[in-house]
């Protein structure tokens, strides 16, 4: 380890809180399996087959992309749900792994039929090899890191897993059947969160991926229907602060944090900064995770000056005032140049110290 | 029932996405003697267009257009089973689709074969996890109007890169359009694609465009 991730924990956390002693702005940066093979060169199955290997490699990456936060990309309710779902359900045809990039599932083949809703087994995470691998390489980043690691949980991200496109026409004409599933999913996000608990402890927020949360997908009452109540049910059992991710490309911030009491918000859209500024004044208690600098643009295909200009943009606009955690719209992909994801830490050092200065 | 009753019946068989009563319409329209053009165009296209707009006004989402595409499909099949005339139903062009390789996302890009189908286009779907050799040994064979590259994730850009080389590289002229949430402009130059759409109704819109220019 080379990093004073003690600096790190204090700036990501009283940045959470709202606290007035941040030294300068975090970086957060969400490095999945991709960027960590990239980075050490170890296939995902490599990863995957021990805790200390995983733990290792995860640490080192986040080290290497010198971001204030470290977390362990298997330990959420996507892909690795997924599975979990399918070893359960004897289902494992659905699954399709990949050497340098995470597992991914045949979206609806778990769920491909009523019968298969009303049979779904619940998975038990302890007993599952890739969660109980992930477990324990979070327990052990926490214990040489310090940095509590965050739990993630979600409804909508896991029922288009099992169900695929099925699931938005169930929303018409079988609302029963899809609710049914959204129990069962619940019930199995409740099961890793006591995995969670007992082996890598209390974490200090629980991060929501809600992709119900969006316009495209649906509208706002279906989203706390098969979302919104089931995250409601959580918060009343995990007593932490909530974080809500969404990543479509018309979300419904404004619309859910009347709704539910999130601590901060982070998506990969709008990309119009003037809809953040506007959502800092209207909710200066919620902390903004992002908010556009984007990975398929400046990050892509500009240079580290294009992304030193965003992240000055959006130091200067979304920073004063604090509660602001600067961060890349979404995932790293593959092809974004190391250049320009270094380039966002050194911006931070040149802009994001308090009290901001820059104009 | 007046011709236009049972074409207005049809149409709302359609915008409200009810696959029964959809195929009961367009089998009474048939009986009635209603022309084909008439109840393809003044009931099914126009249930297919006011569902679009509906969404557009943001008092449809993706279900409803979901449920309209289903009804979509099965009445123009019964359009054509009954008739045994498949030719009096010309296609709008052929579209070659598939999820780009390393990605098994499909929920978009079935949405939008639904609804192309619904519209009249031959749609052939090479699935998901497609390689660029699958593309160019299928494009070389149907020579479609356009080539649908989708993806969802971020990690997808660097093979839908891959793919549209290949493609050009093998001097295949149909048009490209790439689909996915994380796209942009930028991205979509980077790529070498005609054009990008962010979310399936918007790629259903682009590729009408692309198709008729």
């Amino acid at each position: 380890m080379t990093k004073d991730w003690v600096a790190s924990v204090n700036r990501i956390f009283r940045t959470i809180s709202g606290s007035k002693r941040v030294d300068k702005v975090p970086f957060l940066a969400f490095a999945g399996e991709q960027m960590i093979c990239r980075v050490t060169g170890k296939t995902v199955r490599e990863l995957y087959s021990s805790p200390k290997v995983y733990a290792n490699a995860i640490i080192t990456t986040f080290e290497f992309l010198n971001t204030d936060s470290i977390n362990v990309p298997s330990a959420y309710a996507g892909p690795s749900e997924a599975l979990a779902f399918a070893e359960a359900n004897n289902k494992l045809d659905a699954i399709k792994w990949f050497d340098y990039q995470p597992l991914m599932c045949k979206q609806g083949e778990i769920c491909k039929t009523e019968e298969d809703i009303e049979k779904l087994e619940i998975p038990d995470h302890g007993m599952n090899n890739l969660w109980k691998n992930s477990l324990l390489a979070a327990k052990m980043i926490n214990e040489k890191t310090k940095f509590p690691q965050v739990i993630s949980l979600s409804i909508w991200s896991v029922v288009q897993e099992l169900r695929g496109i099925e699931a938005y026409k169930d929303m018409r004409r079988n609302p029963d059947l899809l609710l049914q599933l959204c129990e069962k999913i619940y019930e199995s996000q409740m099961d890793i969160y006591e995995n969670w608990l007992e082996i890598v402890g209390m974490p200090p927020n629980v991060f929501i991926a809600g992709y119900a949360f969006n316009r495209h997908m649906m509208s706002f009452k279906d989203s706390m229907r098969y979302e919104g109540q089931f995250i409601k049910r959580m918060m009343e059992k995990i007593k932490v602060p909530f974080m809500l991710h969404n990543c479509g490309t018309s979300p419904y911030f404004t619309e859910v944090v009347k709704e539910i009491n999130f601590i901060a918000v982070n998506g990969s859209h709008p990309l119009d900064i003037e809809y953040w500024i506007d959502f800092k004044k209207k909710y200066p208690k919620i902390v903004i995770i992002g908010a556009n600098i984007d990975v398929s643009r400046e990050m892509l295909t500009g240079t580290p000056s294009d992304v030193e200009k965003k992240v000055k943009e959006n130091i200067l606009n979304l920073a004063p005032g604090g509660r602001y955690i600067c961060c890349p719209v979404c995932s790293l992909p593959w092809g974004v140049p190391l250049p320009n994801i270094l380039a966002i830490p050194k911006a931070i050092e040149k802009y994001g110290h308090y009290p901001i200065k820059i104009s | 029932m007046k011709e236009e009753e049972s074409l207005e019946k049809l149409k709302n068989a359609i915008l409200k996405g009810d696959p029964n009563k959809a195929i009961d319409f367009v089998n009474k329209s048939i009986k009635m003697g209603i022309k084909i053009e008439d109840i393809l165009n003044k009931a099914i296209l126009k249930g297919a267009e006011e569902a679009g707009n509906l969404y557009e006004n943001g008092e449809y989402f993706l279900p409803d257009l979901l449920m309209t595409g289903d009804a979509i499909n099965v009445a123009t099949e019964t359009l054509k089973n009954t008739l045994n005339e498949k030719s009096e139903i010309k296609s709008r062009g052929t579209i070659l689709i598939g999820t780009v390789q390393g990605d098994i996302h499909d929920i978009g890009k079935s949405l939008v074969i639904s609804l192309l189908r619904g519209q009249g286009f031959e749609v052939v779907d090479l699935g998901s996890d497609v390689p660029p050799e699958e593309f160019l040994r299928k494009a070389k064979e149907i020579k479609p109007n356009l080539i649908g590259l989708s993806g969802l994730m971020t990690m997808s850009i660097s093979k839908m890169v891959e793919t549209v080389n290949l493609l050009k590289n093998e001097n295949i002229k149909s048009r490209i359009i790439i689909g996915g949430g994380i796209l942009s402009k930028e991205s979509c130059e980077m790529i070498g694609a005609d054009d990008f759409a962010k979310d399936g109704w918007e790629g259903i819109k682009k590729i009408n465009n692309l198709i008729c220019m």
